[in-house]
């Protein structure tokens, strides 16, 4: 690929560096540089951050003083989260990275999962990594979220974040109760599924979102309820490591075995893949800056689209592999896409923008180095050698002839 | 007054007071020199400088009247403008004679708004060694093509573009040590367009004609008003902060090519158009264009630009489309005739009858 001209920043800029968390092998950051001539970095003296060399990359170059103020420094510190999280589905590993960012960050973590300790569900991960948590302090416990005070042992706690409901029945106890305890700051993890489609992408916060959603019922609910702080989180789709729902493992599974990538046209639809540690940064900032983030909906999302085609590049390119698409018409074939393929069969492309303008949040993570991280972690689990069946694949293949 | 109401209100004031550096009416009065500024962008933006108090002149061949009265201003503005803008007549590929012509005039700030190799610029720069600010009109263009968008200003260039010579400049004016700053644009739409972008949708909506797009429609693209556009250029006016960078600068959404066909009935009152899928490749236009759009996803984030400058932009698509469509197009000018022959072509391959308003 010919090498094309990198734009250097020349001028000297204000800069100002958090590093929210601190998991051996694994940094993030919300940063703008300093001096591009002492490229040193300092510390901002909040509870959490440590100054640290951060290898400068070309994407991370987003320097903004108002991005730099934002990010300065936390509200508050040490508070008591209550986590309650789902027991399955492509939002379980957000709790799972959550927890790990919050202790980091000097929080004290309760992860109340939805369900009994003892279920064949927690036999898959996250769950079977909670030990995990525990090193780092966590406190894991099980219950109904319709008895969180009996899960949790009457513990109290500044923060309550919902990672489990989906519409009012499920959550609807969850955020009674903790508005019964005095909860200072309620966050949900709703789902950019409830936007509207339309001909403007992004999907952006403020956006016409559909009335009759159960997650919109929840953001409605919560909002009316007067805690003191309360956000709403609104994800895609999730990549990272401990994840309970298949996403790229789907494209390692064909391109691995030499097959054909079957998508459906066009090919150009977007989608938004995050690593799930852009989102535990995202929250966590948002818990570190109660009033920054009060009254806000943010999109839980990285902050670039990809094409379905350009997915399976990614990914073959992750696996130092080709691959071969093979475009068909859903709809003329008769397959069912939403069997057929693991993402929505339109453009579905919400940008994180509120995160950034609000929290000073940015993404430390681009889905090529997300996806290379899988890749590998694939290949340790001997995911390559599982033997899969293709069916669907198998009849589309044979339709299109 | 009550003191407490006077402090409340000071705080208030003070809280107003925006964090970003921003370069408008607040700048001091500087010579201005405009390479272009008769044709699109040039004609909002000579304006607001003009309004903002600075001496601009510009710099044309000519071939355009200096100045024309807009259909947006009164007859008052116009004259206003007219009376205090300036003019050097003169040919940029003349290099020599351009820079005889602009050297010792005093020029503080450059704007290049027509300038496309890099053999144009330097010539300028070197005619007036006490430039203050070389500010640049180049391209979204310049962007790789990539399966990650949108495009931010850091992402890799191609130098193998179309827009070759926009790169070119940007790093020529890098290397020549005048502080500078690079605007890129995606496409640019507003009364005046001499790029039929939403030109070319109103004549087949007029004509009450399906419109052919390319492929799926589901191509996602960015239209961004001139005015926005010349907003930003007066930003980065004398504004330390926009010294050495490039800026992406459009609509604060994207849009499919569907979505626009949709947006410019929108704006001229039109019935939601029938839209006519092709596949380009069946087909052989020849040299004429069957569509004013590069088929391609192409979008960029304005975030740096809404950072550094404060700026953001103030029109949304079918409000930008509608203001274009009562300045210009509505009124009945266009730069570029109706040519529907492609679109005949696209017809009569699918089969699809046109019906013939009486």
């Amino acid at each position: 690929m010919a090498l094309s001209l990198q734009f250097p920043v020349s001028t000297p800029r204000q800069a100002s560096l958090e590093i929210s968390k601190l998991t051996p092998g694994y940094i993030a950051s919300s940063f703008s540089l300093q001096s591009p001539s002492t490229s040193s970095l300092h510390s901002l003296g909040t509870s959490s951050s440590i100054a640290m060399a951060v290898k400068k990359s070309s994407r991370r170059w987003r320097a903004a003083k108002t991005v730099a103020m934002a990010a300065a420094a936390n509200e508050v510190s040490n508070r008591k989260v209550l986590i309650v999280n789902t027991n399955s589905g492509g939002h379980a590993v957000i709790g799972f990275w959550l927890a790990k960012d919050l202790v980091a960050a000097g929080h004290e973590v309760t992860v109340m999962t939805v369900g009994e300790e003892s279920s064949d569900k927690m036999k898959k991960p996250p769950f079977s990594r909670f030990s995990e948590l525990r090193d780092l302090g966590v406190s894991t416990v099980w219950g109904d979220p319709k008895d969180v005070g009996a899960a949790v042992g009457g513990k109290s706690f500044h923060a309550v974040l919902d990672n489990n409901g989906k519409d009012l029945d499920a959550v609807k106890p969850v955020v009674d109760w903790a508005k019964s305890q005095g909860v200072e700051q309620f966050l949900f993890i709703s789902s950019a599924g409830i936007y509207k489609t339309s001909d403007e992408p992004p999907h952006l916060e403020g956006d016409p979102v559909k009335a009759d959603a159960g997650h919109v019922g929840v953001e409605d609910y919560i909002s009316k309820l007067a805690f003191k702080f309360c956000s709403s989180f609104r994800p895609q789709y999730m990549t990272g490591s401990g994840n309970n729902k298949d996403c790229e493992e789907w494209f390692f599974d064909r391109i691995v075995r030499d097959k054909p990538v079957p998508i459906p046209s066009p090919g150009i639809r977007v989608t938004n893949i995050a690593h799930v540690s852009d989102l535990s940064s995202m929250i966590t900032l948002a818990i570190g800056k109660p009033s920054a983030s009060n009254a806000t909906i943010f999109n839980a999302v990285s902050d670039h689209a990809v094409t379905f085609d350009g997915l399976v590049r990614l990914c073959a390119r992750a696996a130092a592999k080709e691959a071969k698409i093979v475009h068909y018409d859903a709809k003329a074939l008769g397959i069912d896409a939403k069997k057929a393929f693991p993402f929505r069969n339109m453009h579905f492309y919400a940008e994180p923008r509120a995160a950034k303008e609000k929290l000073g949040w940015t993404s430390s993570i681009n889905l090529s180095e997300a996806l290379k991280e899988r890749y590998e972690e694939y290949i340790k689990i001997g995911r390559d050698k599982k033997d899969i069946k293709f069916e669907i694949d198998d009849t589309i293949l044979s339709k299109v002839g | 007054m009550q003191a407490t109401d006077r402090t409340r209100l000071r705080t208030q004031a003070v809280r107003r007071v925006s964090i970003v550096t921003t370069a408008s009416s607040d700048t001091p009065a500087k010579k201005i020199l405009m390479m272009g500024g008769t044709r699109f962008i040039g004609v909002y933006l000579a304006r607001l400088l003009v309004k903002a108090g600075h001496e601009v002149t510009l710099f044309t061949r000519g071939k355009t009247p200096v100045t024309q009265k807009i259909a947006s201003e009164t007859d008052q503005e116009y004259a206003e403008y007219s009376s205090k803008v300036k003019h050097i007549q003169g040919d940029r590929q003349d290099f020599d004679g351009m820079k005889s012509k602009i050297a010792s005039a005093g020029f503080e700030i450059v704007y290049d708004i027509n300038g496309r190799e890099a053999v144009e610029v330097e010539p300028i720069i070197d005619a007036i060694p006490s430039l203050k600010q070389y500010i640049y009109c180049s391209s979204a263009g310049v962007y790789l093509k990539s399966d990650l968008l949108p495009h931010f200003e850091v992402d890799a260039t191609d130098p193998k573009s179309r827009h070759k010579g926009k790169l070119d400049t940007e790093a020529l004016l890098q290397s020549k040590g005048v502080p500078w700053t690079s605007i890129r644009p995606v496409y640019i739409y507003g009364p005046l367009n001499y790029n039929p972008v939403e030109e070319w949708f109103f004549h087949r909506l007029k004509a009450g004609r399906p419109i052919p797009i390319p492929n799926s429609g589901l191509q996602i693209t960015q239209l961004g008003h001139v005015k926005d556009l010349a907003d930003a250029f007066v930003r980065v006016l004398d504004n330390p902060t926009a010294f050495g960078q490039v800026y992406n600068i459009s609509g604060a959404k994207y849009v499919t090519f569907a979505g626009i066909a949709r947006a410019c009935a929108k704006a001229g009152g039109f019935p939601t158009p029938e839209l006519v899928h092709y596949n380009p490749k069946d087909f052989d236009f020849g040299k004429k264009k069957s569509f004013p759009l590069r088929d391609q996803h192409f979008f960029t984030s304005i975030e740096k630009a809404k950072n550094d400058l404060g700026w953001s932009p103030k029109y949304g698509l079918v409000d930008g489309l509608t203001d274009s469509y009562n300045l210009d197009f509505g009124l009945g000018t266009f730069r570029k005739a109706a040519d529907f022959s492609t679109d005949d072509m696209i017809l009569e391959k699918l089969g699809i009858k046109v019906a013939v308003p009486a």
